[in-house]
């Protein structure tokens, strides 16, 4: 039997009408035709876009397989045109761009606000390492001589004591958060600080927030002061 | 000239870490330009002891792997000039290091320091094998125990087949009110034993615990026993003849008197 000529891919919205190119029109539109027979009333009522690619139809051609279209699903074809947008990347190459962020200074991990996000249940404690290609939220404490390194946020969910670094590829729009933020040191991108030498120990739990701006870290609470 | 120096026990909790900085922080008192090497991959403590674990950024791993150069991982006391910390890496393994680059480390600290005191781990397994290899000369500790004493024997004689040889004793934790009692090993019962020359002995001292708690060596501190202990053997480290602290004749009343009072026992 004869290889199809043309393939139809939905959309969010319609449909994409993909043709091969050295087809003649006559052959194509006949295939589609016959596609959109086998198709039944499974389009009837619908309102679609469809667009097209692969091979670049006269206006006449167009109005044709619009025509065709109507009368064979019985739903409405809004329009009809040649699609332009760039095909999507694909997928081996996007993966190998994310492994190789800390090669690459001007592309870092970017779901600040929303993305991949890990969950770490229990304590991290001395010589353990949490690292992450993305966003981390410890539910638990780390303690010191624990480490934690995120290309995104840190958010620890108990007592930050150990060694913490958001945005280790480069972010400075990283944040640190804890319900008790005391680290022996934390960085965020490439700005390090550590905790004063002067041991302050505190009993109550102050959740606060370290950010960085103009290249220096800020630590404030996150929630409003009461007393 | 410098000198590479191993401190080493076998055992663990006898008092390596404690002995290292305090021999360290003694040395640079005396001016002398020092750098503490901690080999405990994996359970770093030194940087703790002597309170600077929150500048760490590089360490000992990253350097023989060429991450950073040896400077960059060198941490400068807060206290004393002269002396410097070249800390472990503390989510790696013993393995992540040989003896090899370890020789070679050794020696490129050479050119800069006057000298290097690796702090060794418990055990005779790599982490051992590594902190003795680029050492010149070895000081062994042990405590007034006899598993301390049968592990600080086993060590010695691993030390004497790696080419170590003459390795100096410190008897640490010894009180003296025990011995007398005969419910503690003599200062002569070990030396029987282990036959090598005893380059000092350390009193059980309360002050220990504070000053490792607050990261500030004991040897620093004139009013400490252990202390001043800590500055006889790094004198002895030095070369000159200092004779062993008398510790029997300080019991009694004159001299709880003198340490109430804070007076410097010689």
């Amino acid at each position: 039997m004869e290889e199809s000529s043309i393939t139809f891919k939905a959309t969010a919205n319609g449909l994409i009408l993909i043709m091969k190119e050295e087809e003649d029109f006559e052959t194509v539109f006949e295939q589609i035709s016959k596609k959109l027979s086998a198709a039944g009333k499974f389009f009837k009522g619908a309102s679609l876009d469809v667009k097209y690619r692969g091979k670049v139809l006269s206006e006449e051609e167009e109005r044709l397989i619009l025509e065709l279209m109507e009368k064979k699903t019985g739903a409405k074809v809004k329009s009809l045109q040649l699609d332009t947008t760039e095909p999507e990347q694909v997928e081996t190459e996007h993966t190998n761009s994310m492994s190789s962020t800390y090669k690459v200074k001007n592309f870092f991990f970017k779901g600040i606000n929303e993305g991949i996000t890990k969950f770490y249940r229990g304590t991290v404690r001395s010589g353990q390492l949490i690292s992450f290609d993305g966003n981390v939220v410890i539910i638990g404490d780390v303690n010191p001589g624990g480490e934690i390194e995120a290309t995104g946020n840190v958010i620890v969910m108990g007592s930050l004591r150990g060694i913490v670094h958001a945005g280790a590829d480069g972010n400075k729009e990283a944040i640190v958060a804890a319900l008790n933020l005391q680290p022996t040191q934390l960085r965020i991108a490439d700005i390090i600080t550590r905790s004063p030498d002067e041991e302050e120990t505190r009993s109550e739990l102050i959740p606060e927030l370290a950010y960085v701006k103009d290249d220096i870290v800020y630590i404030e609470r996150f929630l409003p002061q009461y007393k | 000239m410098s000198e590479v120096i191993v401190i080493t026990s076998g055992k663990g909790g006898v008092g390596k870490t404690t002995t290292t900085a305090n021999i360290g922080t003694g040395l640079a008192l005396m001016g002398k330009k020092v750098v503490l090497v901690d080999t405990d991959i994996g359970l770093r403590n030194l940087d703790v002891v002597l309170g600077l674990e929150n500048r760490i950024v590089y360490d000992l791993v990253d350097v023989v792997e060429g991450f950073c150069r040896v400077k960059q991982a060198l941490i400068k006391d807060k206290r004393y000039d002269g002396l410097f910390l070249l800390p472990a890496a503390q989510t790696r393994e013993k393995t992540a290091v040989n003896p090899k680059q370890m020789i070679r480390l050794c020696n490129e600290l050479r050119e800069e320091f006057d000298y290097i005191i690796i702090d060794c781990p418990a055990g005779i397994e790599q982490g051992f094998k590594n902190a003795i290899a680029g050492a010149d000369k070895a000081i062994v500790i042990t405590t007034p125990e006899v598993s301390a004493v049968r592990d600080a024997d086993r060590i010695i004689g691993l030390l004497e087949s790696s080419e170590l040889r003459n390795p100096k004793l410190v008897i640490n934790r010894v009180r003296m009110d025990m011995v007398k009692r005969g419910d503690m090993m003599s200062i002569d019962d070990i030396i029987d034993i282990l036959a090598i020359d005893l380059i000092g002995v350390v009193p059980d001292d309360e002050k220990i615990i504070v000053s490792t708690n607050r990261g500030e060596p004991a040897v620093t501190d004139n009013k400490s026993l252990a202390g001043q202990a800590y500055r006889n053997i790094t004198r002895r480290v030095l070369g000159e003849q200092v004779p062993i602290m008398d510790l029997q004749s300080e019991e009694g009343f004159v001299f709880k008197l003198k340490k109430l009072f804070g007076i410097k026992s010689s």
